[in-house]
C-alpha cells in the first residue's frame, strides 16, 4: 500500500465581494494524495482549483482546515512543507531579462541549492528540458513552448516529492502540449514524484492520472480512479445533439427520457465566438450552440427513437455525435453541466 | 537567510544595470539635466563655474551701549564695525573681510531690516545694546552667550550664508580678544606683586604704557579664529551645479526607488513574487531583498551621478576640482540617508497600490511633487514660507541642502540626516508591514 504524501482536511477559503458579500472560493475540500501517483484536479474554469492548490502550496491562507505534505503542516511548519513542493504556475513566471541558466539558479537558490550541488542541478534539469544549448540566451529570446520547458525546469530542479502543475498545457500547441504530458510521465516514472495536476481539459487528465478529483463551485463531488468515477454514469453512452439557436422546452427534454434506454436528458447552451449578431445569443451579443446530451443505454439503438421524437416536436438536429463514457460524462453526469460550459 | 536576501539583491542590481533604457534614464538624462541647469543658472561656460562673491552688500548696525571694565568704557560693538566697515569707505586690502563684503553702518536697525527687503543688502548686522556687556571677560564677570542679529536676504541664500559665517566668527574673535586682554593686565599685575622693581617700572611707565591689543581681535593673527581661507575659499568654489546636479540627482534617484519597489508588483502581475512565495523563503525575506535591491540602486545612481557631475564641473571649470567640498564621509553619509529615504517612500507606496500601472503614475507623481517642492528646478530659498513648509517634506530638499552645505564645507547637516534617517526607516517600516500583510491574505 502506498504512503500518502499529502492529506488535505476540511480546506476552506473565504472571499469577500467588492460588495462586502462573503462567498465561499473552496469549501471543506478533503483529498489525500498517494507517493508516486499522479493525482488530478478537474473542474470547470471558476471551479476552485487554482484557490485549493494556493492554499496547498501556501500561496493563499486557508480560512479554515489544513494540509500536510510529508507530515508536514502548510499552516504551521510552513518552510518544512514547501521544501517538498515544486511548482510550475500556469502562467510562464520567469524573468524574461535573465538567462535560463540564471533564471535557474536564481530560483534554486531560494529552495536552497548552492555551490556545486546547484551547478549539477542546473545541469540536469537543462537536460531534462532539453535546452542545454540555448541555456545562455535570454529567456525573452524563447518560443513559447521553450518558456514552458524552463517554467517546469524551475519547479524540478531541486528534486521535490510532489509537483504541483496548474494548467500547463493552457494555450499551448498540441506538439508542446504532447512534450508537457510526457513529462509528467517521465517525472513519475524516472523520479518516482508525485504529480498534482490541474486541468479542464479531460482528455489529458483521463491519459495520465492515476486517481482524479472533480471539483466544482468549491466542493469536490466525486473523487477516485479514471475507472470507478466512470462506473457514476455506468455504461451509458452519450448522444449529442447540435441544435443551434433553438431553445429545447423541458416537455421536449421529457419525451426523450420516456425513450426505452434513455436514463436522462440535459439541453445547455455554449457561445460561439464573439460575433455582433443581436440574434440567435445569450443575450450578451453572441451567438450560441445549443446542445440537447442524452444518456443512453446502447445509445446508437436508441438514436432513431431520439431523431423521431425531434422531428415530432419540431426541433432541427443539426449534428450528432455518440461517445463512450469518459469524464466530462461524469461531470455532466453530476451537474448537468458541461465541463467547459 | 542572509544567502536568499543577497541572491534576491543581487537579481535587483543585475536586471537594472543590464537595462540599457533605464540605465539612460536613471544616470544620463539626470547628468545633462544638471549640467543645463547648472550651467544656466551660473553662467561658468568658458569661464569659470564660481559664483562670484565678494562686495556683498552688508549693513551693520551698532546698538552697543558699551560697558566698563577695569574703568575704561569698552565698546565691541565699534570694534565689530571697524573690523568689517572700512574708514572713510575704502576698504582695507589687508583685510579680506572687507573684500570679501561691502559693508557700511546704518544708523537703526528698523531702516537696515527694510533696505534688505528691499535689495539693497543681502543681509544686516545688528549688534544688541549689550554685545559689551555680554563678552566683557573679568575676574568677576565670565562671557555670556550673546545674540548678533543677521537679517538675511532669501533672495542671497549664499551671499547670507557667508554673512553668518562671518558675523559668527567675528564675535568669537572679540571674546577671544577679551580674554587675551584681561589674562595680558592680571599677569602684569601678578608680576609687578611678586617683583617690585618691575611693579615701580611699570608704574613709572603711567600713562607711556598703551601696548597694541589689536591683534587680538584681528581675526588673521590669531590661530583660534576664523578661518579666513575657509570662508572665501569656500564661498570661490561653490557651484550652482551642486545644487542643481544634487536636485537632480535626488529627483531621478526617486525614480529608481519608485521604480524598485513597484516592481513587487510586477512581479506579482507577472506570477514570479507567487514563485517566490511558494518556494521556502519567508515573506520578509523576499521583501527585504526587493527593497535591498532598490536601496543599492539608489546609492549606486546617486554615488555615479555625483562622481559624473564633478567631471562635468572639471571640465567646464577648465580645472579638476571635487565641487562637493572635503567632507568625503559625510557626503558617503547624505547618499545613504537619501537612499534610504527614497526606498523608505517608495516601499510605502508601493505597498498602498494594486497594480504597476498606479504604481507609476502616483510614485511618477510624488517624484514630480519632490523635485518641484525639493529644487531640483528652482532654488527653494526664493519661495514664502509656506511653499518652503512644504518644500520641508521633501527627501529632495534635504538632500539637495545636505550636499549644498557640504559643497561649503559646512559640517552642520545632523538635522537633514535625521530627518532622512527618521523618514526613511518610518516609511520603509509601515510599508513592509502593510505589504506583509498583503501577502498574508
Amino acid at each position: 500500500m502506498q504512503d500518502t504524501l499529502v492529506q488535505v482536511t476540511g480546506l476552506t477559503k473565504e472571499f469577500k465581494r467588492t460588495t462586502g458579500e462573503k462567498f465561499y472560493a473552496v469549501e471543506n475540500v478533503n483529498l489525500d494524495i498517494k507517493r508516486g501517483e499522479i493525482f488530478s484536479l478537474l473542474g470547470p474554469n471558476g471551479a476552485g482549483k487554482t484557490t485549493t492548490i494556493s492554499m496547498i502550496s501556501g500561496l493563499l491562507a486557508p480560512t479554515s482546515g489544513d494540509a500536510t505534505i510529508g507530515g508536514h503542516s502548510i499552516t504551521k511548519q510552513p518552510l518544512e512543507a514547501k521544501k517538498l513542493l515544486g511548482v510550475v504556475p500556469q502562467e510562464i513566471a520567469l524573468y524574461p531579462t535573465l538567462t535560463a541558466r540564471q533564471n535557474l539558479e536564481f530560483f534554486g537558490k531560494m529552495y536552497g541549492l548552492g555551490g556545486a550541488e546547484l551547478a549539477q542541478r542546473i545541469d540536469e534539469t537543462l537536460d531534462f528540458i532539453d535546452l542545454k544549448d540555448r541555456q545562455h540566451d535570454k529567456v525573452e529570446s524563447f518560443s513559447g513552448g521553450m518558456k514552458r520547458r524552463v517554467n517546469i525546469g524551475i519547479g524540478l530542479m531541486h528534486h521535490p516529492q510532489l509537483i504541483y502543475m496548474d494548467e500547463p498545457t493552457v494555450g499551448v500547441d498540441p506538439q508542446n502540449r504532447r512534450r508537457v504530458l510526457d513529462t509528467v510521465l517521465r517525472m513519475r516514472q524516472e523520479r518516482g514524484m508525485s504529480v498534482l495536476y490541474t486541468s479542464h481539459l479531460m482528455e489529458e487528465v483521463q491519459e495520465i492520472s492515476d486517481r482524479v478529483a472533480i471539483i466544482d463551485h468549491g466542493e469536490v463531488i466525486a473523487s477516485g480512479t479514471v475507472g470507478e468515477l466512470i462506473q457514476k454514469v455506468g455504461e451509458e453512452d452519450r448522444l449529442i445533439f447540435s441544435v443551434g439557436d433553438q431553445t429545447v422546452s423541458d416537455a421536449v427534454l421529457d419525451k426523450f427520457k420516456q425513450i426505452t434506454g434513455v436514463t436522462s436528458a440535459v439541453y445547455s447552451q455554449k457561445q460561439v465566438g464573439n460575433g455582433d449578431s443581436a440574434d440567435n445569443n445569450t443575450g450578451n451579443g453572441a451567438p450560441v450552440d445549443g446542445l440537447v446530451t442524452v444518456f443512453a443505454k446502447r445509445g446508437r439503438k436508441a438514436l432513431p427513437d431520439i431523431i423521431r421524437v425531434a422531428n415530432e416536436a419540431g426541433l432541427d438536429i443539426l449534428s450528432v455525435e455518440v461517445r463512450e463514457p469518459d469524464l466530462e460524462a461524469v461531470f455532466l453526469h453530476l451537474t448537468g453541466r458541461a465541463l467547459r460550459d | 537567510m542572509l544567502s536568499k536576501i543577497w541572491a534576491i539583491t543581487w537579481k535587483e542590481i543585475y536586471t537594472t544595470y543590464t537595462d540599457r533604457n533605464l540605465l539612460l534614464i536613471m544616470l544620463l538624462t539626470p547628468l545633462a539635466l544638471a549640467t543645463i541647469i547648472g550651467a544656466a543658472f551660473s553662467g561658468f561656460i568658458n569661464t569659470s563655474n564660481d559664483v562670484p562673491v565678494s562686495d556683498i552688500p552688508v549693513a551693520v548696525v551698532n546698538l552697543d551701549q558699551g560697558t566698563n571694565a577695569n574703568g575704561t568704557t569698552v565698546n565691541n560693538g565699534d570694534t565689530f564695525v571697524s573690523l568689517l566697515v572700512p574708514k572713510d569707505g575704502k576698504p582695507d586690502p589687508s583685510n579680506e573681510l572687507q573684500t570679501l563684503t561691502s559693508a557700511v553702518q546704518v544708523a537703526d536697525a528698523a531702516t537696515a531690516r527694510a533696505a534688505v527687503d528691499q535689495g539693497t543688502y543681502a543681509a544686516a548686522i545688528i549688534i544688541p545694546a549689550d554685545f559689551s556687556a555680554k563678552l566683557t571677560y573679568s575676574q568677576t564677570h565670565s562671557i555670556e552667550p550673546v545674540a548678533v542679529e543677521v537679517y538675511a536676504s532669501a533672495a542671497s541664500p549664499i551671499s547670507a550664508s557667508i554673512v553668518r559665517t562671518i558675523t559668527g566668527e567675528i564675535v568669537n574673535q572679540i571674546a577671544t580678544g577679551n580674554i587675551t586682554v584681561e589674562a595680558t593686565i592680571e599677569a602684569l599685575i601678578d608680576r609687578a606683586k611678586s617683583d617690585p622693581a618691575f611693579g615701580l617700572a611699570f608704574a613709572a611707565q603711567g600713562t607711556n604704557f598703551n601696548p597694541d591689543f589689536a591683534p587680538a581681535f584681528t581675526p588673521g593673527n590669531n590661530p583660534v579664529s576664523i578661518n579666513q581661507q575657509t570662508v572665501t575659499g569656500q564661498a570661490a568654489t561653490f557651484s550652482p551645479l551642486v545644487v542643481f546636479g544634487s536636485a537632480q540627482a535626488v529627483f531621478f534617484m526617486l525614480f529608481t526607488a519608485m521604480g524598485g519597489a513597484t516592481s513587487l508588483l510586477e512581479e506579482r502581475r507577472d506570477g514570479t513574487l507567487q514563485r517566490l512565495i511558494v518556494s521556502p523563503t519567508p515573506r520578509i525575506v523576499i521583501l527585504l531583498g526587493k527593497l535591498l535591491g532598490t536601496l543599492v540602486n539608489c546609492v549606486v545612481q546617486v554615488t555615479v551621478l555625483v562622481i559624473a557631475l564633478t567631471i562635468v564641473g572639471s571640465i567646464l571649470g577648465g580645472k579638476i576640482q571635487f565641487i562637493w567640498g572635503s567632507y568625503i564621509g559625510y557626503i558617503a553619509l547624505v547618499i545613504l540617508a537619501v537612499s534610504i529615504a527614497a526606498s523608505g517612500l517608495a516601499t510605502l507606496v508601493a505597498s498602498l497600490i494594486r497594480t504597476p500601472e498606479q504604481g507609476n503614475l502616483i510614485g511618477g507623481v510624488i517624484s514630480l511633487v519632490m523635485g518641484v517642492f525639493g529644487g531640483a528646478f528652482f532654488n527653494t530659498s526664493i519661495f514664502p514660507s509656506f511653499l518652503k513648509a512644504i518644500s520641508n517634506l521633501t527627501v529632495t530638499y534635504w538632500g539637495t541642502d545636505a550636499f549644498t552645505k557640504l559643497a561649503q564645507n559646512q559640517t552642520d547637516i545632523g538635522t537633514n540626516l535625521a530627518v532622512l534617517f527618521v523618514m526613511g526607516i518610518v516609511l520603509f517600516v509601515v510599508g513592509l508591514t502593510i505589504f506583509n500583510r498583503r501577502l498574508s491574505v
